[in-house]
Parts: C-alpha cells; structure tokens; sequence
C-alpha cells in the first residue's frame, strides 16, 4: 500500500508540522492523526529530535480513539522506556485503561498517582471524565465544582462544566460557568457567544435582551462570528415582536434586526459561488420576520 | 402511516454519526410533499428521501436550532418537500432513548406534520458492513413516544441502503459530510451535500 507521503506528496517536515498544528488546535481528528503520525514515527522517528515525544503522546491519544491498542501500546512504551517514573506517562496509561472500558483500574491508577501527588490535576480531570463516560452526570457535575473550588483558574474545567450543565439543561449554572470563562477571557468571541445562545435558551425577555447585547459584543470582537450574527437577529427579532416591549424597544429592536439581516445577506453573497444556495439565505432575511 | 426510510437518508444519518463518534448528533428526515389525500384519510408510507444533519457536540441550545428550522424550512418550501421527522445519536453510546431535546423538537415538526417521528441511531451497533439496520424509530401515540420494532419494511430497498452506506463509510465519506454546524462556521460548507447525494446515486 503507498505510504500518506507518495499518495500526497509531502514530506516528513510537512508531516510534523500538521500534527504541530492539529496540537495546537486540539483538534480531534484522530483517524487523520494515526495515519500521519504512524508513518511518521515509523520511518521518521530518528529526524524528529525531542519532537518525538510529543508525538508519541499525541498518536497514542488518537489510536485510542480509532481502537488501534497496537499503535498505542508501541507509543506508550516508547514513553515508559524514556521516563519511568512520569505521572504524564502514567496518565496515559489510565487513559488506555479507560479506553478498554477497565474503569475501575483506570480509577485505581490515578488514585495512586493522586497518593504521590495530591495537586495533580490531570489525574483528577480523568477521574471526572471517567463520571462522565459512564454517564454518571450527576456525579461528574459535583466532583467538577469540588474541583473547581481548589483551581478555579482551570478553564477547561469551567467549560467541560458548562456543557455539562447544558446538556442537563440547568441554563441558569451554565451561564455562571460562562460568566467566569468571559471574565478571564474578555477578548474571546466564542464565549460571548455561548452565553449568549445560553441565555436565550433559557428565555424570557430580560435573557432575550442580554443575549442580543452578548451576540452583539460577540461580533464586535469577531465580525466573522455567523453564529452571533444569527443569533443577534434573532433575538432582536423576538424583542421586536413582543407584545410586552415599548415602542421605543420595538423600534431599536427592528433596526438591529434589520442590520443583522442585511450583514447576514452580505455575507452569503460573498461566501458562496452557486446561486441557488444564495437564493435561500437572501430570501429568507429578505422578508420581514415577524 | 409510519415513515419509511430512502437510503440516501439512511447513509447520510449514519455517515452524521461516524463523523463524530464522540459526540452526540442530530438533524432532520425531509418528505416530498404529495397533494393527493386517499379519502379514507390514509395514505401510503411516508418516504423520508433526504435527511439534513444539524448538530454535533452540544443539542440543547435554541438559538441555532431556530435558525437551522427556519432556514431549511425555506429550502423545503423551494424543493416540495416537508420535514417529517428528527434523527439524534446520543453521546452515550450505550443509550439510546430519546431525550428532552428529541421530544422538544418532534413536537415542534408536529405542529406542521401530525405524523412526525423520532429517529434514534444506535450507535453501539455501527459497523462498516451495515449487516442490520440500527435506528429506532418511535412513533406518538396519545401523548407518549412509542418504540416501533424495524424491519426492512422501515426501507425503501434494504438491501441497497445495506451496500450504499457499507460502501461509504469504508470510503471515510464522513469526512465530507457537512453538518449545519459545519455551515456556521463556514457558509461555503453546503448542508444539503450535493457530493455525498452524487456518490450515493453513483452507487445506485
């Protein structure tokens, strides 16, 4: 079978470099990751300095994923054979645990590592994530805001905390979990947004009216955000047409709704070559909603 | 009259979630819209011939959903077609029973289509031979979902449904399948999948 290099054509350097990239962006694209990262350290491993390492830890991660146990048996003995006495490497042994459904050693394993390290947060975050595969919401809910309490600095934990609080549709504590992501992180669009689409959902015309206001900060840190120029439209849209609302909101509210729709025309007029899917996105915001 | 699947969108439902096997997924089965009323008020099966995969990842926010609803609601008008039904893979591999948000969403597909039904993807039982289907289809009967047993009778051909979707998971297609999410985040990103819809007649 022809190796990922002569099918495309790239070079071993190219090849570490996508992985570099799909890191940085902590992308979970794990059957890409194992067909590049494979070939990579099979017949590059030597040219990649202390590159490899990283490597070894980002393939091992993605072969979990794609239940090749083979690949991430070889990687995580590579690490073993390089340094013995890793908590890092421990975790990733927990983590194969965990991915053979052997929670219960999974569990074992990091506890042990907790007893020679209490702050370890990486063990307690699989702890958690271990609650949360086996679907013990409730469970993971409470053990992530004991942990929180102890690294309230920890956004991955904050997030991982509001999606948990979504998907149990408690809007009310997601929206908390966002207010302290926004704080720490005024300039980032992705949480304005999320806050908003929370508030919304959760409803009402004082949520309505922060949700408008979030998308609209959303778009004023990112004016290529669609997901906050939609959502601004529509919850302008739903303010306008209130029975509740006075006549001066209405009419602010109609204008904003009508801004939004002309970016949102603009913006399928520029992004799209074929007419027809112009069509659709022009003529729905065309047309007054309410 | 209970919905039949096509098996367009039976691969595409399926090609939804093998994109993204560690989340939960979702969208909507669409129907061409037929005039003619037999008098008895019964019709034949409903044939979903197309579905539109919406979300990956996190269901249980409107806004989207909102926009997702109104803006192939405008595409169906334009293509005679009616959305008919929801489809949804949870997270939980294991779990495959219709949540909160399904319900909140069939009932809303309710309001324009008194038949509407849940599609519900097993996702413990994908395979790249597609040996047996594995959707579960529920149906409302007096203010409950009910779970209806699927044969091959739920598919316009089985068989050939079978050998489409074997076919184009083997060939990693998932990797090109556009969800609405997918279209958010870049509006080139087509949702209705003209690739996807040619390969699916090639392989007919």
């Amino acid at each position: 079978m022809a190796s990922l290099s002569e099918m495309y054509d790239v070079g071993w350097e190219e090849m570490r470099d996508k992985l570099r990239k799909w890191r940085e962006d902590n992308c979970r694209n794990s059957e890409q990751i194992v067909d590049v990262g494979e070939e990579l350290i099979s017949e590059h491993a030597s040219k990649l300095g202390d590159d490899v390492w990283i490597i070894y830890e980002q393939v091992m991660i993605a072969a979990l994923d794609c239940s090749r146990d083979d690949l991430a048996l070889t990687c995580l003995q590579e690490l073993r054979k390089q340094f013995p006495d890793s908590h890092r490497v421990k975790r990733l042994t927990g983590m194969r645990l965990e991915a053979l459904e052997r929670y219960d050693e999974a569990n074992k394993h990091y506890d042990a590592i907790l007893q020679e390290d209490p702050t370890n947060t990486a063990a307690r975050k699989r702890k958690i994530s271990i609650l949360r595969a086996q679907g013990k919401s409730t469970e993971a809910i409470r053990e992530l805001n004991e942990y929180l309490e102890q690294f309230v600095g920890d956004q991955e934990a904050w997030h991982e905390l509001s999606e948990l609080y979504i998907n149990e549709h408690d809007y009310g504590k997601a929206a908390f979990c966002l207010e302290e992501l926004m704080m720490t992180n005024p300039h980032n669009h992705l949480y304005c947004e999320q806050y908003a689409e929370v508030k919304y959902t959760q409803g009402g015309m004082e949520n309505l009216e922060l949700a408008r206001k979030y998308f609209a900060q959303a778009l004023r840190l990112n004016n290529r955000n669609m997901r906050a120029l939609f959502g601004l439209y529509m919850s302008a849209s739903h303010i306008a047409a209130s029975p509740k609302v006075s006549a001066k909101v209405k009419k602010d509210n109609i204008k904003y709704a009508a801004w939004a729709a002309a970016q949102i025309n603009r913006a399928y007029k520029t992004e799209l070559l074929t007419a027809t899917r112009e069509l659709s996105g022009g003529k729905l915001f065309n047309r007054t909603y309410y | 009259m209970p919905i039949q699947l096509t098996s367009q969108a039976y691969c595409k439902m399926l090609l939804h979630t093998a994109k993204y096997p560690h989340c939960a997924v979702n969208g909507l089965l669409v129907a061409e819209k037929t005039k003619e009323k037999k008098k008895d008020g019964h019709s034949g099966p409903v044939l979903c011939v197309d579905c539109v995969p919406l979300f990956h990842g996190t269901l249980a926010l409107a806004p989207m959903l909102e926009v997702a609803l109104t803006l192939i609601d405008t595409w169906c008008k334009e293509n005679n077609y009616i959305i008919v039904g929801y489809y949804q893979a949870n997270e939980q591999t294991k779990d495959s029973r219709p949540n909160q948000v399904a319900q909140k969403v069939a009932a809303r597909i309710s309001e324009n289509f008194s038949e509407a039904a849940i599609v519900m993807v097993d996702s413990s039982r994908l395979t790249m031979s597609c040996f047996e289907p594995i959707v579960f289809i529920h149906d409302h009967h007096e203010n409950k979902w009910k779970i209806r047993e699927v044969t091959t009778d739920a598919f316009e051909d089985w068989s050939e449904a079978q050998k489409i979707t074997s076919a184009l998971l083997v060939g990693r297609s998932y990797e090109n399948l556009i969800d609405f999410d997918n279209h958010l985040d870049d509006l080139r990103n087509d949702w209705t999948n003209p690739t996807i819809n040619k390969s699916v007649l090639d392989l007919c």
